[in-house]
């Protein structure tokens, strides 16, 4: 019986020992095909789903290299009916092709007559789907590219989109690599994606998502739309460029609810995009406004819906997502693969770690017990308010001010979800609190005011989960959540895990109720820390003071 | 016959017998009541069941080609040259369905009935007395022939050599079989039926019995797999055989599905099954129908039954995996179970087939699947054949007995000697092997056991909650780590996962916290995660912080002392009070007793709603709750109105009847009494002896009395025949309701 460190599973999971000799031999052979599920101390989870494979395939691995790295590295036998499935499935992907025709302009072009035949009598295809030319191809119009891909995927017969980008308007941008220089990585995520021509890079918070976008609009050399989360993400964006491109003040315009600037470059927010007065996008306009080269999507995993179906009609850009995770909470992957492309880089968190560009983090949940009358008023609860008034009880706040205490002068951030809690917190504990009410020239200050030192503690509403850079925050501690969000404990855990300039270790606190929802939506995310991980204790309130 | 039989040698009957195994049972007296059994029809027919395609092509044209036999003719009938056929024909002797007459061999006269139409050839003109034309002039006489006789011809040629065209038949076709008929190709037995003779449909097939003769066996073909390929998947499939049969048996064990009152296990419950093994339900009904052929699953007998896992169960499962499976693969093979049918229709039937239940038992799924895995054992090594090849040999096997399913059931069995590792990737294993050559079970788990992954004795524990066996794991480890946690995937390794009620669950089952921790410490070469630690403390705090139970009175004082008195009393020691709470004690004896127990002693209690309020005591005066008693009927006054109606009537009646009794006299003959059965056979029996007539009461179809007079001629088998009103009649004596001579 062979020895190797990789177990194969029927239900299609792939276990990595971790302390094996040849582990990460074989982890860099199934890394193109397989989704690290979790990544806990012994033994790393990986699956293969067909999005994976057909990722693979994107990326020019065919079944054969799969089937081989799973025989080669696997301690046991394979499941047949599973190497039957991957090869398969892999077939599946470029029976179908879109291409560019000199004579007919896009194209769908098959390798297998009796796909086409089957896709082309599909009730929701047969719309999208013009003139038939020979008994390989038919017309396919080019505004129903997206829509053509996302319903092949749908089908399972996903298409291989050859059909090639438009050059965009030319605008010169380059580096500034007087005193800095792309990590290894990042170079490696920029490579891959210009290679895919559309893609994703996937890289955990804090590991310089924004300077893979600054490569590639290096390499593209046109004008790009850039396309974030919120305001203050959007600024960020921006003296990012300024200090690490050749790009100037006057060429990057922001296209916000506050300022509407259309320049080469130009950062827009979702929530501009997706406003809609009388059932119209108003802001749609801007799309066509310039004949961009480049389209990047910060934070990918919440792109809002409607954005999804306006890039639906922008297959002809290059388009870069970038993201933490692929994992959406809506489950809406497939989306992501056939409107804005393939994953075409992806490194687990631990690596990157281990690189020493992210902070180590020392997780804990701290658990407390709600008092005698508080537990009999969240017995008679609705179930609707169970979770605020857990999660809100007072009985955290002198718990949090011991934490802080223990960390005193540290950068700390408490972080919540509801603003009463919030407001009674920031008085106890003397701190300033950004909420969304908060206007963002305020933000601002008080962000740069705990960049440079001048405070050290700030509690913050969800507003503060993406894309604000916050350097030094060492300490967050978080009291209450949207629910279970696993998306939402990543982004919590990115803001404690940049680099910290003398290596010292992140704290990432989580305090709970004890014996209520709060407690189960915590060991939801807690699940999801320990798979990424990162080993976390649980703590009693009394045990506090030992945690230090 | 019975000559040539008499002459057989020792060695030529033995073989007879062995073949025709009916023959031996009961054993025959003599040779010559052998010859005659032998020439029975039902003894006949199976043995040409049996034959293969080989022989019973040979056998067929020996019954089309001229008595006695000539191995030439036979070998032409079949388009090979005689050698070919000998040994076939030999055969065919020593399975007496050919007998050796002085002139050369002849076909035993029961397999001429048994096969008809053998090859699709009509009967010979020279039997049925028809004439046809020379068989050399056909083909001439055909180039002359309409379109449509020839499209008939055509159709009859290869047999079935009977045609009808039903009234209504399109003209042409009609023409053309008139044409036939004129021409003598064709014979008409009846109206609307046309034969074609044995003789014009050789001529026609150019003197050939078959169009495709097969005197060899398909050869099977298929992917070549190398044995180590093999074994190593065979293994694999045991590894998660094993794992899902024990699971079953937890699952089962916690919560037992019932058994439906038709037997068998309802679909939801299947459904249910496959979801917690995570498998599809054709793969679960063949998990649950294996453990039960195996006699480690069975319906408990209970009043309610339901299904659970038997006492052989837990022995089973304390031997290591190879002697595991050789029970579990020797069980499937003897089964006449057929878990392939759990979903189905069956024809005729209005549900499904329910897993377990009567309907899954098919008897032939025995022999199907004995004969399915005989022609993978034949197969070269390694062979992986294609499910359609192996029905093509199995139907050249047995030609006569393929199943109208037997793509199915071929499919069925191949699936399942997968899942049982009998073969691995569609090649026969070598403990598959072992299997089929009917080793012993030590033989068999032998040859299983080099292919079985080592059990391994430690599980690895991970912060994330999960508990991951990288491997099988030991049996009493496995059942604990069961229990302790819920299996999240399996295949060659078990992720185990660990939540509140899988740690609840074990500590229910009677673990203490210790005991949990103690046998994951050891368990693990690494020291248990501070959160797995965490968790399992956690539900233990809470585990039994409130207790419930059953009791059916309880007594409740404000004063302690009154209590601690009671439970003192010795004399109330039969109502074995405890005290649960300072101010509560509770009795397992019946509240009124509760009360009159203490009341002889002294105590004045209260009774007590389950709502709290006293009872108020309505000693001495019971009351019953009121009864509704029917109200009495009452018959209406006889009026005038009613009289009128009556009186009507009542004249009516009168004349009705008086108009029947005028019928009666006009009818001819005597009146009729009713005379029971005896009498009536004996009035006729003497009446037909003397030629004489009777007057019979028949009750025809529709069940009127009918006056016939009657001429009987004779009385036999309960009917009497004769003559009435000039026609032949037959009566049935049990219609007749009364006889008078005449």
């Amino acid at each position: 019986m062979p020895d190797g460190p990789l177990i194969v599973q029927s239900d299609k999971t792939l276990l990595l020992e971790v302390d094996h000799p040849r582990a990460e031999e074989a982890r860099r052979a199934i890394a193109p095909f397989a989704e690290l599920e979790r990544a806990p101390e012994h033994i790393h989870t990986y699956r293969v789903t067909p999005l994976g494979l057909w990722n693979a395939r994107a990326a020019g691995h065919d079944a054969e290299q799969v089937v081989n790295a799973l025989i080669t590295f696997s301690r046991y036998a394979v499941p047949h009916a599973l190497l039957v499935d991957v090869a398969d499935t892999m077939d599946r992907y470029g029976r179908l092709t879109l291409e560019k025709d000199p004579e007919h302009g896009l194209v769908l072009r098959t390798t297998d007559r009796p796909v086409l035949e089957e896709v082309l009598r599909h009730k929701k295809i047969k719309p999208l789907i013009g003139e038939r030319i020979d008994a390989d191809r038919v017309i396919v119009h080019p505004s129903e590219r997206g829509h053509l891909k996302q319903e092949l995927l749908k089908v399972g017969w996903p298409a291989e989109d050859e059909a090639g980008y438009v050059d965009g308007e030319a605008h010169a941008i380059d580096l500034d690599n007087k005193d800095w220089s792309l990590r290894p990585y990042q170079q490696q995520a920029v490579d891959g994606f210009w290679h895919g021509g559309s893609g994703v890079v996937v890289l955990p918070c804090g590991a310089g998502k924004t300077l893979v976008g600054a490569g590639a609009m290096a390499v593209a050399k046109a004008t790009t739309l850039i396309l974030v989360t919120n305001t203050v993400s959007a600024r960020q964006w921006r003296d990012e460029l300024l200090k690490r491109t050749s790009l100037t003040d006057e060429e990057i315009g922001e296209y916000s609810g506050a300022r509407k600037e259309i320049r080469p470059v130009t950062i827009a927010t979702y929530q501009v995009l997706t406003t809609r007065r009388k059932g119209v996008y108003t802001h749609l306009d801007l799309l066509d406004a310039r004949d961009w080269g480049l389209i990047i999507y910060d934070e990918v995993h919440l792109l809002p819906a409607p954005i999804f179906r306006m890039t639906a009609d922008l297959q002809a850009r290059r388009r870069l997502g970038l993201t933490a995770t692929l994992v959406r909470e809506d489950g809406r992957e497939a989306d992501v693969f056939s409107l804005i492309g393939p994953k075409r880089y992806d490194a687990p968190w631990k690596d990157i770690e281990a690189q020493g560009y992210i902070a180590p983090a020392d997780c804990v949940e701290v658990r407390v017990t709600l008092p005698d009358a508080d537990r009999l008023a969240y017995a008679v609860a609705e179930p609707e308010d169970r979770y605020r008034l857990s999660s809100c009880s007072p009985v955290k706040n002198p718990v949090v001010e011991r934490i802080v205490a223990q960390h005193k002068g540290e950068p700390t951030l408490v972080i919540g979800q509801y603003l009463d809690q919030l407001a009674e917190l920031s008085e106890r504990l003397n701190a300033d609190v950004i909420t969304g009410e908060t206007p963002v020239a305020q933000r601002q200050k008080l962000f740069q005011a705990f960049r440079v030192g001048e405070i050290s503690l700030l509690v913050v509403s969800k507003v503060a989960n993406f894309s604000i850079d916050l350097p030094e925050a060492s300490v967050a501690i978080q009291v209450s959540g949207t629910f279970g969000s696993r998306q939402e404990e990543a982004q919590r855990l990115g803001r404690v895990l940049r680099p910290k300039g003398d290596g010292r270790t992140a704290h990432f606190y989580t305090v709970v109720s004890r014996d209520t929802v709060d407690a189960e939506f915590a060991a939801h995310r807690q699940r999801f820390l320990a798979e990424q991980g990162y080993a976390y204790r649980i703590v009693d309130a009394d045990d506090v003071d030992a945690t230090a | 016959m019975a000559d040539d039989v008499r002459q057989r040698t020792d060695d030529e009957l033995a073989a007879l017998l062995r073949r025709r195994q009916d023959l031996a049972r009961p054993a025959p007296a003599d040779l010559s009541s052998l010859a005659a059994r032998a020439s029975t029809r039902a003894s006949v027919q199976r043995a040409v069941d049996s034959l293969d395609l080989a022989h019973l092509q040979v056998l067929e044209a020996a019954v089309a080609a001229t008595s006695p036999l000539d191995t030439t003719a036979v070998g032409t009938l079949l388009g090979v040259t005689p050698s070919e056929i000998e040994a076939l024909l030999d055969d065919l002797w020593t399975l007496a369905l050919l007998w050796g007459s002085p002139e050369g061999l002849r076909v035993t006269r029961t397999v001429v009935e048994v096969l008809p139409h053998p090859a699709g050839l009509g009967p010979r003109a020279a039997d049925t007395f028809v004439d046809i034309p020379p068989t050399d002039t056909i083909p001439a006489l055909l180039a002359d022939a309409p379109a449509a006789a020839r499209a008939i011809l055509d159709r009859l040629t290869w047999g079935p050599p009977l045609a009808v065209l039903p009234p209504g038949t399109p003209e042409r076709l009609a023409t053309g079989a008139r044409w036939l008929l004129e021409h003598h190709l064709v014979f008409s037995p009846s109206a609307d039926q046309l034969v074609l003779p044995r003789e014009v449909a050789l001529a026609l097939r150019e003197g050939r019995s078959h169009a495709a003769p097969a005197l060899q066996p398909p050869g099977l073909e298929g992917q070549t797999r190398a044995a180590a390929e093999v074994d190593a998947a065979a293994g694999q499939q045991v590894t998660d055989l094993l794992a899902l049969v024990d699971e079953l048996a937890a699952e089962w064990g916690l919560r037992p599905p019932r058994v439906l009152r038709s037997g068998g296990l309802a679909v939801r419950d299947l459904k249910r099954l496959a979801s917690v093994l995570d498998v599809d339900e054709a793969r679960a009904a063949f998990v649950a129908e294996l453990t039960y052929a195996a006699g480690l699953l069975a319906d408990d007998g209970s009043l309610d039954p339901s299904w659970a896992p038997t006492p052989a169960y837990d022995e089973w499962q304390q031997h290591p995996g190879d002697q595991r499976w050789a029970v579990l693969a020797r069980a499937w093979l003897l089964t006449t179970r057929a878990p392939h049918l759990v979903g189905t229709t069956p024809a005729g039937a209005s549900g499904t087939v329910n897993a377990l239940g009567p309907d899954a038992h098919w008897p032939p799924a025995r022999g199907l699947r004995r004969d399915v895995l005989d022609q993978l054992a034949a197969a070269p090594v390694g062979l992986a054949p294609d499910r359609a090849r192996v029905g093509t040999a199995l139907g050249w096997h047995r030609p006569r007995r393929v199943p109208a399913s037997l793509d199915t059931v071929v499919a069925a069995v191949l699936g399942e000697a997968e899942w049982l590792g009998v073969t691995g990737r569609g090649a026969i294993s070598s403990a598959g092997r072992a299997l089929l050559a009917g080793r012993s079970d030590a033989e068999l788990a032998a040859a299983m056991q080099p292919h079985l992954p080592e059990p391994i004795e430690h599980v690895l524990l991970q912060a994330d909650l999960t508990a991951i066996a990288p491997g099988p794991l030991a049996g009493g480890l496995a059942t604990f780590m069961r229990l302790v946690a819920d299996v999240e995937s399996r295949g060659g390794a078990t992720v185990y996962r660990f939540n509140q009620d899988s740690v609840r669950r074990c500590l229910d089952a009677g673990w203490s916290v210790d005991q949990v921790l103690g046998a994951l410490t050891d368990a693990s070469h690494t020291p248990v995660p501070q959160p797995l630690d965490y968790l399992i403390r956690d539900v233990a705090r809470r585990h039994g912080q409130a207790r419930v139970g059953a009791m059916r009175a309880y007594i409740r004082c404000d004063d302690e002392a009154t209590l601690g008195a009671m439970i003192a009393d010795r004399e109330l020691s039969p109502l074995q009070l405890r005290n649960i709470a300072p101010t509560i004690l509770v009795s397992p004896v019946a509240a009124e007793t509760v009360l009159d127990f203490l009341r002889e002693n002294g105590f004045a209690p209260a009774a007590e709603t389950p709502d709290g309020g006293i009872i108020v005591p309505t000693a001495g005066q019971h009351r019953t709750p009121l009864q509704r008693r029917p109200a009495p009927i009452t018959a209406q006054a006889v009026d005038d109105e009613l009289v009128t109606t009556m009186v009507g009537a009542l004249r009516a009646g009168e004349e009705a009847a008086a108009y029947q009794r005028e019928e009666v006299a006009s009818r001819p003959g005597p009146s009729l009494p009713s005379t029971d059965p005896t009498t009536t056979l004996a009035v006729l029996r003497d009446a037909a002896a003397d030629r004489q007539s009777v007057w019979l009461g028949y009750s025809d179809a529709d069940g009127r009395v009918l006056r016939i007079l009657f001429y009987p001629e004779r009385v036999e088998g309960g009917r009497v025949h004769g003559t009435a009103d000039g026609a032949a009649r037959t009566l049935s004596i049990h219609r007749v309701t009364g006889a008078v001579q005449g």
